[in-house]
């Protein structure tokens, strides 16, 4: 039967993953797949990230109904009970239309068999193969069988088939049979081999003898055709194109309507003297062969080091991928991006920059790896080649960004604050001793606190920013580099530099053309996915959203709002689609009531496993546990990683009935969701039962590798005057060791088991599902629309008279949409839709309850009080232009705000033809004490004026003064645009702002152009002002609802990495201006992100809370209320009615922090109660009695 | 108050003829640390043997009355593992434990036990070789201090 999905999610990178929860939490079935063989996308490779400088990949995770997704670190993996994850597997065809996708997937293998791998890497030893490694970009080689990523779980080696060399190594040495590389198969593997020429005939037998495939020669088709249509089961025909035209056609066509499975490889004879235009000719006829279903072509004359193992591999990827497709209701893509490689264009500048011939010159990806401890030099920074630890590092941005030439007329987002932070890594590595330089065009630090990122890496660390681009990279003395630039003054500079790190921007993912056709969508010229400005998450295709970074380079804060957005996009249609959702949740599993048996403790040890059974004494382990107090049965499951294993293991709980299951296996992780199930099997809950890795601690002996302890094995049976192997189990290498060390992990394990509490979890939260919107500007409509389009009640809360706020008052955009007439549509749509209820002119005076449950009382204009159910809050109460009263703004005529412009040129009171010049000044009073960040909107605002002033004007002289020009993403073109129109740019730095002064009326311009090195006086019509975004006032509305803010007045989300539209405060979301400063189109993309999470709250009948939650015994609290400050989340009152410390289980997040504070032992952690601690503690330190015992 | 005996602290014989093995109990935090101990141990890393690993939800659960207790109960040194400054899956919870550790850090010498015998690290989840770095090198400095006796100790 066809799988069923609500939606597939194409890209297992940070911005799939977080499309997928956001989709999963809601309750619907997300199938999310990778061309990779590993979870993570471009995230595994690096390990630090601003602006903490670490990862924090795990707070994306899931708060509320924790125990339905994994609690661990992300990087290791991802388990979610609606998640299904397909890793090496491509989309190859999308059919349908939304609602009901046919979408066709094709799974690579990777010839290892994950339920036989056990990760011992033996195979990885005899490899011979070599290629550089693409998770250490290249830094460091890799053998052909890999790990992937080397923390991932589940953590299989899998077989790079291309770069095989097919000595067949690993499969001997594997312990486990694990790798299959189909030999067996290759006796009923028939291929017809359909050629007139003689010499193929009689080569292929003789050069496939080892691989024993039945060949079928024939001389022509018609013969091969009565081949197959006499019954022989073939897999693979080679077709010679030297055979007549027609017959090839004729051949090919009747073969595939015989045996429409049939692989057909095409013979062409390429002929190195032949005419250029043969070759065109079969070039043509070959793309019309494939229209017709031919696989792949093979170049004539066959040569057999080169068709043997290239036809061999085509058999083993045959036999052994799989096509598969799945029902799903939308599709979000979310296929990232790749980071251009300088070395693979032609026309790139690897040989300007000396990347590949130097090895100082680095990308950025590589420099990430040298500074990751899993990276190839451990996390030192030094220079490959000689090892020179690094000192003088130099950044160059822009490098495969903003350059027409090399099509990219965008800027990548985030190469800039990457090379911030990798300058500010050197910087720490070395105690500040590195010299760190960075050479920019313009330093984009267009983030809410980027800006103040980059003065801390300027003004407190050191690192020194240079406004200029390198003419010159040459090799210097002893390896090093020597750059050669201009700088800001236009003095000719020369310095010596250890390495120079290319901070190298985005581009499209190799395989995008393949994705794009398979999916249906268009791209834009760049290459990434086209999207409209005013629909950001909507691919061409209805049905198909963009997630991350795949419509736009953004950064992982951009990728995460832009992953929730699509969510949105995909979990409205699949419910306008399907209708309201089925009214029958999935029933929560009841357990059996345990509290009041004596605790019994079930064992399984998993063996068969060739590791285990080689490194450990399996027999004294089972001895050891039976004695542990509680184990009631110890019992062997072969394989428990296997169903049949596991199926062992469930009958044999099913025949003891134990209260309490511990699994002594590998990989504890991949057991959560069995633990589940099995825990729905035995109606027990699965917060009783555990698992035990003992395979890593039999793994490796620690000091001695796999190898190296069979080899030891083979001695100390020699010592004993033994054949190897003769007495399996018996060596001294450690193993006493070992098992000492597995008994003890076990028993620590039991002790832990013992002590857990199996009362019932706390009652779950019942939900109002209604949302409140508070404030009715782009933001909150849109967030609106988007809960009530899913079937929600929402009530919006607007202060003014009317809808609309800021948005209303741009009239045009840089995609040259028209703001006006979607914000009318939008108003309209809101005041329409049947599940929103508008209160205008309405403040929120009193707001108190938690996720899930919030009371709110709304007062409005005629003196009306409302109070409000809700689960969720998105606070939307966005912002304004800022008004500062300097350079004669407000006071003359003839200076203008960027935004008084645009509305003047658009009613048409500013007559561009009878303008003689105009000036703007941008960053006014932004970027800089009290205003320390980039209001993002102003510089394409400038561009959009410039633009239009120009078209109206052409000959129209336009000065902009300016700090960094930030048009970060697709943006960028409009300011390549704008130069090429004329306009002219000026920078200024802080201490050189240009002065203005009046004369008649009139301003007069006087500033340093640096590009001249001369003071210049312009005097201009008009003085336009860049005044930059302000919030609106919303202290009160933060303190109502209990959240915080930035020093500027926005609200403080979350993290500002991977919740963005979240608050700390549970169940309270926030976005657009309010937020952080954003254009039109980031405002629609964090409304929709915050619509996704506010519906992940609501589409719960109820929340319950997770397994490791605080609890307080409230017979010996003291009510010292350490613990309310203590916790992070604000989940701890003081009740004063009832005169106790209340818990709000759905805000704890189990950290602890509270039982580590409370003087008295009365909070608890449910799961490390202290009496589980201590037991803990002392079953790890216990001299095991039985290994004393001699057992 | 009573001032405090402080003593040197009170060394167990060596055994005759077997090399001390020092027990060491570690705390590590479930997102960091614990990922980084797995990494160090599926990479095959070389690490001291006598390492416990008690895996807590965070650093900043582990209460100083664990600490104590395992050295009492026979543990020649602790160490308490977790997130990067800043870099906490619960916010802040690292930096409660640093608060912790150090007054723990001047307390226990007054009873007696050297405070080198605690130690507390940031291990990152990719950090796998820092792991097997810090373990093995802790167990080397516990090596050189030799077992605890707490029988010995004064005042308990």
């Amino acid at each position: 039967m066809k799988k069923e999905y609500g939606a597939l999610v194409v890209g297992a990178g940070i911005g799939g993953i977080r499309s997928a929860l956001d989709l999963a939490e809601t309750g619907l079935k997300v199938a999310l797949i990778d061309a990779r063989p590993s979870l993570g996308g471009i995230l595994t490779q690096l390990d630090h990230q601003f602006p903490s400088d670490h990862c924090g990949m795990c707070k994306m995770l899931p708060l509320t109904q924790r125990d339905q997704s994994s609690q661990y670190c992300l990087r290791k993996g991802l388990f979610h009970k609606n998640i299904d994850i397909y890793l090496h597997t491509e989309l190859t065809g999308l059919e349908g239309d939304p609602g009901k996708f046919q979408a066709t997937l094709r799974r690579r293998s990777t010839f290892v068999d994950p339920t036989r791998c056990v990760s011992c890497g033996l195979c990885a030893e005899v490899c011979p193969a070599r290629v550089p490694s693409e998770f250490n970009a290249g830094l460091a080689p890799r053998t052909a069988v890999y790990l992937p990523v080397p923390h991932n779980i589940p953590n299989h080696y899998v077989v790079d088939l291309d770069n095989c060399q097919r000595c067949w190594r690993c499969y001997e040495a594997c312990p486990t049979k694990a790798i299959d590389f189909k030999f067996e198969q290759r006796k009923d593997f028939h291929i017809i081999v359909a050629t007139p020429d003689e010499r193929i005939t009689q080569d292929l037998p003789l050069w496939f003898k080892d691989e024993n495939f039945p060949l079928h020669p024939t001389a022509t088709g018609e013969k091969a055709l009565e081949l197959l249509a006499g019954g022989l089961e073939c897999g693979l025909m080679l077709l010679d194109l030297d055979l007549p035209e027609a017959e090839v056609e004729r051949t090919l066509r009747r073969a595939l309507e015989l045996r429409p499975n049939l692989a057909v490889v095409l013979l062409v004879s390429k002929d190195k003297d032949g005419a250029k235009n043969e070759d065109e000719g079969k070039d043509k006829a070959v793309a019309a062969l494939f229209k017709q279903g031919a696989r792949e072509v093979l170049a004539k004359p066959l040569k057999q080091a080169q068709a043997v193992p290239w036809l061999d591999k085509l058999f083993m990827r045959l036999v052994s991928d799989e096509s598969f497709s799945l029902e799903v209701g939308a599709v979000i893509l979310a296929a990232g991006f790749e980071c251009y490689n300088p070395g693979d264009n032609p026309n790139g500048c690897a040989d300007l920059m000396l990347y590949g011939s130097h090895p100082g010159v680095l990308t950025s990806l590589e420099f990430e790896r040298l500074a990751s401890p899993t990276g190839p030099s451990q996390g030192l920074l030094t220079r490959p080649g000689d090892g020179k630890p690094l000192h003088r590092i130099a950044w160059l941005q822009c490098v495969g960004s903003r350059d027409v030439k090399k099509q990219a007329d965008f800027c990548s987002s985030f190469c800039c604050m990457i090379s911030i932070k990798q300058a500010l890594l050197a910087k720490r590595r070395s105690c500040g001793e590195a010299e760190a330089t960075i050479f920019y065009m313009d330093m984009r630090t267009n983030g809410r606190d980027y800006q103040r990122y980059r003065d801390e890496a300027e003004n407190t660390a050191g690192v020194r920013f240079i406004p200029a681009r390198p003419h010159s990279i040459l090799p210097g003395p002893d390896g090093d580099l020597l750059i050669q630039y201009y700088d800001y003054s236009g003095e000719l500079r020369e310095e010596v530099f250890d390495a120079l790190v290319l901070a190298v921007g985005a581009r499209p993912p190799k395989s995008m053309e393949r994705l794009a056709l398979a999916a249906g969508i268009e791209v834009n010229d760049s290459g990434f996915c086209a999207t409209r400005y005013l629909s950001p998450n909507r691919t061409s295709r209805l049905g198909v959203f963009a997630a991350g970074a795949f419509g736009e380079p953004a950064d992982i804060r951009g990728s995460m709002i832009q992953a929730g957005a699509a969510a949105m996009g995909a979990s409205r249609m699949i419910r306008v689609y399907h209708g309201p959702r089925d009214e029958t949740p999935e029933a929560e599993p009841e357990y059996t009531d345990v509290s009041r048996q004596v605790p019994r403790v079930l064992m399984a040890l998993c063996s068969s496993c060739p590791t285990l059974e080689l490194n450990v004494n399996a027999d004294a382990l089972r001895q050891r546990m039976a004695i542990l107090p509680g184990v009631v049965k110890v019992v062997d499951v072969k394989r428990a990683c296997t169903r049949e294993g596991w199926d062992t293991l469930r009958q044999e709980a099913e025949a003891t009935a134990p209260n309490r299951v511990l699994i002594g296996a590998c990989l504890p992780y991949m057991h959560v969701p069995r633990l589940r199930e099995l825990g729905e099997d035995l109606k027990l809950n699965p917060a009783l039962m555990d698992v035990v890795d003992i395979h890593t601690a039999s793994l490796a002996g620690r000091a001695t590798s796999f190898g190296g302890h069979a080899a030891c094995r083979a001695s100390c049976a020699a010592g004993r005057g033994e054949e190897p192997g003769a007495s399996p189990g018996v060596c001294d290498c450690g193993e006493t060791a070992r098992t000492d060390e597995m008994s003890s992990l076990l028993a620590m394990a039991a002790a832990k088991l013992l002590g857990a509490d199996p009362s019932s979890l706390p009652q779950a939260t019942p939900v109002s599902p209604q949302a409140l919107v508070v404030g009715g500007g782009l933001a909150g409509m849109t967030a609106a629309m988007g809960i009530a389009d899913q079937g929600f009640k929402v009530v919006l809360v607007e202060e003014a008279e009317q809808l609309g706020g800021q948005a209303m008052n741009l009239r045009y955009t840089l995609g040259g949409d028209d703001p006006a007439r979607f914000m009318e549509d939008l108003i309209e749509q809101v005041e329409k839709n049947p599940n929103i209820r508008v209160l205008k002119d309405s403040r929120v005076v009193l707001s108190r309850g938690k996720a899930g449950r919030f009371v709110t009382v709304v007062a409005t204009g005629e003196g009306m009080a409302h109070t409000l159910h809700h689960g969720a809050t998105i606070l939307a109460t966005g912002g304004h232009e800022a008004k500062v009263y300097e350079y004669g703004n407000r006071v003359r005529k003839c200076v203008l705000t960027q935004l008084e412009l645009e509305q003047r040129l658009a009613a048409g009171s500013v007559d561009a033809s009878s303008l003689s010049g105009v000036a703007m000044i941008q960053c006014w009073r932004s970027r800089e004490e009290s205003r320390n960040y980039c209001s993002r909107v102003c510089c394409q605002g400038a561009l959009k004026n410039i633009l239009m002033l120009k078209k109206r004007n052409p000959g129209l002289p336009v000065y902009v003064f300016y700090r960094d020009i930030m048009t970060t993403g697709f943006a960028e073109h409009y300011y390549t645009e704008a130069r090429r129109s004329g306009a002219i740019f000026i920078r200024y730095t802080p201490d050189t702002r240009p002065k203005v002064e009046f004369k008649d009326d009139k301003p007069v311009i006087t500033a340093l152009d640096p590009v001249l090195s001369a003071q210049i006086e312009l005097h201009p019509d008009l003085l336009v002002l860049s005044s930059g975004v302000e919030p609106n006032d919303s202290a009160e509305i933060a303190d109502l609802f209990g959240v915080s803010l930035t020093d500027n007045g926005f609200y403080q989300e979350a993290e500002s990495k991977w919740r963005p539209v979240d608050f700390l405060k549970h169940g309270v979301f926030a976005c657009g201006l309010g937020l952080g400063p954003a254009t039109m189109r980031e405002t629609l993309l964090s409304a929709k992100a915050a619509a996704q999470r506010a519906v992940r709250i609501l589409s719960e009948k109820q929340l319950s809370c997770g397994n490791v939650v605080a609890e307080i015994r409230d017979t010996l609290c003291s009510r010292c209320g350490r613990c309310i400050s203590v916790c992070p989340y604000g989940a701890r009152a003081l009740d004063l009615d009832r005169d106790k410390i209340v818990v709000d289980e759905l805000l704890c997040q189990g950290c602890g922090s509270c039982m580590a504070a409370c003087p008295n032992s009365a909070t608890v952690l449910r799961g490390f109660r202290d009496e589980q601690v201590m037991a803990v503690i002392d079953a790890a330190l216990a001299v095991q009695p039985a290994a004393a015992a001699g057992l | 108050m009573q001032e405090l005996i402080v003593t040197p602290e009170a060394q167990g014989e060596p055994m005759p003829g077997a090399a001390f093995e020092p027990a060491i109990v570690a705390f590590v935090c479930n997102w960091c640390t614990y990922t980084a101990a797995d990494l160090a141990g599926t990479s095959r890393m070389v690490q001291s043997p006598n390492v416990r690993l008690v895996r807590m939800m965070c650093t900043g659960m582990v209460d100083p009355k664990y600490i104590i207790k395992a050295l009492l109960g026979g543990a020649d040194a602790v160490l308490i593992s977790g997130c990067h400054p800043g870099d906490c899956h619960y916010i802040n919870g690292n930096y409660k434990a640093r608060r912790r550790v150090k007054l723990l850090m001047e307390i226990l010498p007054r009873f007696g036990i050297d405070s080198r015998r605690i130690k507390l690290t940031w291990v990152g989840a990719s950090e796998g070789n820092e792991f097997a770095a810090t373990v093995n090198s802790f167990a080397a400095e516990i090596k050189e201090l030799g077992p605890i006796d707490t029988r010995r100790l004064p005042l308990l």
